[in-house]
């Protein structure tokens, strides 16, 4: 394959105009971006938003998300124990949605955030499309996340029925909401293009 | 110089190429998705079209009612929003008035302002900010992931009492499929046309 980089061509990330990179080639013509041949400091923003969604993962998961009244019971859950009365009481195929998009996803791409990042700052050749496709998949499934925020603010909106019901959101919410945005912002920091950067010299 | 499309995923450089509409240029490398097929301005402005008036549903009407005993309550999207608000929790609110109202809505008009003079051979004034404004915007807007929401939402209070959905959630379902069609769009139409219209 031809790499843009090679032969002094770059995308602008704005419009994809392909324009000749050189001494003054600084900002696009099209657009007035400015065209980076790789996202800059990407290693680094995106080490710094994936430890700060590490971090916020445990009060995310140990903190009360819901806590929900009737007149016979009072209960406060967590994200996991939500999804267990969710899989008991209600129904088993949308515990293990919730459990997906809440849980799994979360952790699967914080740590594999983590992978590409040390793979990349290896300068690893090994299974570059593998990489590469793991990197798309955690762009389009990391804000399938934030459902059970969305569930959250919904339940408390609907079940307001004075004593007899009640449904609010936990201080969970907001470190939960934190982990799925600081993922975001750490996958669209890391530069997939440094997977096919060249191996050691 | 010639037509060129760079991956951004790999960094390999292909030369562009007319696709079918329905169809989507791939990277020879790494095989993400280049570009798309479908560069039909007037097909992209109906959808959108169709879009706002489906969020003017969406807001407009409940997504869910609840009936128990007597009692009915509804929860519409800016309830949703509120009621964090209300629990001392307006980051929360923030969050999701971003994610639900303001991203979408700007993200539709700012698309209406483009495509209906696009459309009509007129370039729309201040054309390359809006196009970075959106460029930055787009992955902020979750709406699909709140429909799964409100869907959840529904099955976990069927327990509790009896729950209908509400053409809120209809128009949310109709946004949904609308802004899952527009990302089938080939954007690079708009720059594209918008210089065409520049150089005449």
């Amino acid at each position: 394959m031809i790499r843009a980089i090679d032969i002094g061509l770059a995308a602008c990330e704005t419009c994809e105009l392909v324009v000749r990179t050189g001494p003054d080639a600084g900002v696009c013509p099209r657009c007035g971006e400015p065209v980076h041949v790789r996202k800059r400091s990407a290693r680094t923003r995106s080490w710094s938003f994936l430890s700060a969604a590490a971090i916020l993962y445990i009060p995310a998961n140990t903190l009360v998300m819901m806590k929900s009244d009737s007149i016979s019971s009072h209960r406060e859950d967590t994200v996991l124990s939500g999804i267990a009365f969710l899989w008991s009481e209600g129904s088993w195929p949308l515990a293990m949605l919730v459990f997906a998009a809440s849980v799994v996803i979360p952790m699967v791409k914080i740590a594999s955030l983590g992978v590409l990042l040390v793979t990349t700052g290896e300068r690893s050749t090994k299974a570059r499309h593998g990489r590469t496709l793991l990197y798309r998949v955690l762009e389009v499934a990391g804000h399938w996340s934030m459902l059970d925020v969305f569930v959250v603010a919904l339940l408390a909106a609907v079940v307001q029925m004075g004593p007899f019901a009640k449904v609010d959101p936990g201080p969970a919410v907001l470190p939960f909401a934190g982990v799925v945005i600081l993922t975001m912002l750490a996958s669209s920091s890391f530069d997939p293009r440094a997977i096919w950067d060249r191996g050691k010299a | 110089m010639r037509e060129l499309a760079i991956c951004m995923y790999c960094d390999c450089v292909h030369e562009r190429i007319d696709v079918p509409v329905r169809g989507v240029a791939r990277c020879a490398n790494c095989s993400r998705p280049l570009y798309h097929g479908n560069t039909d301005l007037g097909a992209m402005l109906a959808v959108t079209i169709t879009a706002t008036l489906a969020f003017t549903v969406a807001n407009s009407f409940p997504l869910i009612t609840l009936s128990s005993g007597g009692f009915q309550t509804e929860a519409t999207l800016w309830r949703a929003i509120t009621a964090s608000y209300d629990q001392d929790l307006p980051a929360v609110a923030f969050a999701l008035g971003v994610t639900l109202i303001f991203a979408p809505l700007l993200e539709l008009g700012l698309l209406l302002w483009l495509l209906v003079p696009l459309y009509l051979q007129t370039r729309p004034p201040g054309f390359t900010k809006i196009m970075r404004l959106m460029h930055i915007l787009r992955p902020w807007r979750m709406i699909e992931v709140f429909m799964l929401g409100v869907i959840v939402a529904v099955v976990k209070l069927s327990v509790l009492a009896e729950t209908a959905p509400g053409w809120g959630l209809f128009g949310v379902a109709v946004m949904t499929l609308a802004l899952a069609s527009l990302a089938s769009f080939d954007r690079g139409i708009l720059w594209r046309r918008a210089d065409e219209i520049a150089a005449r």
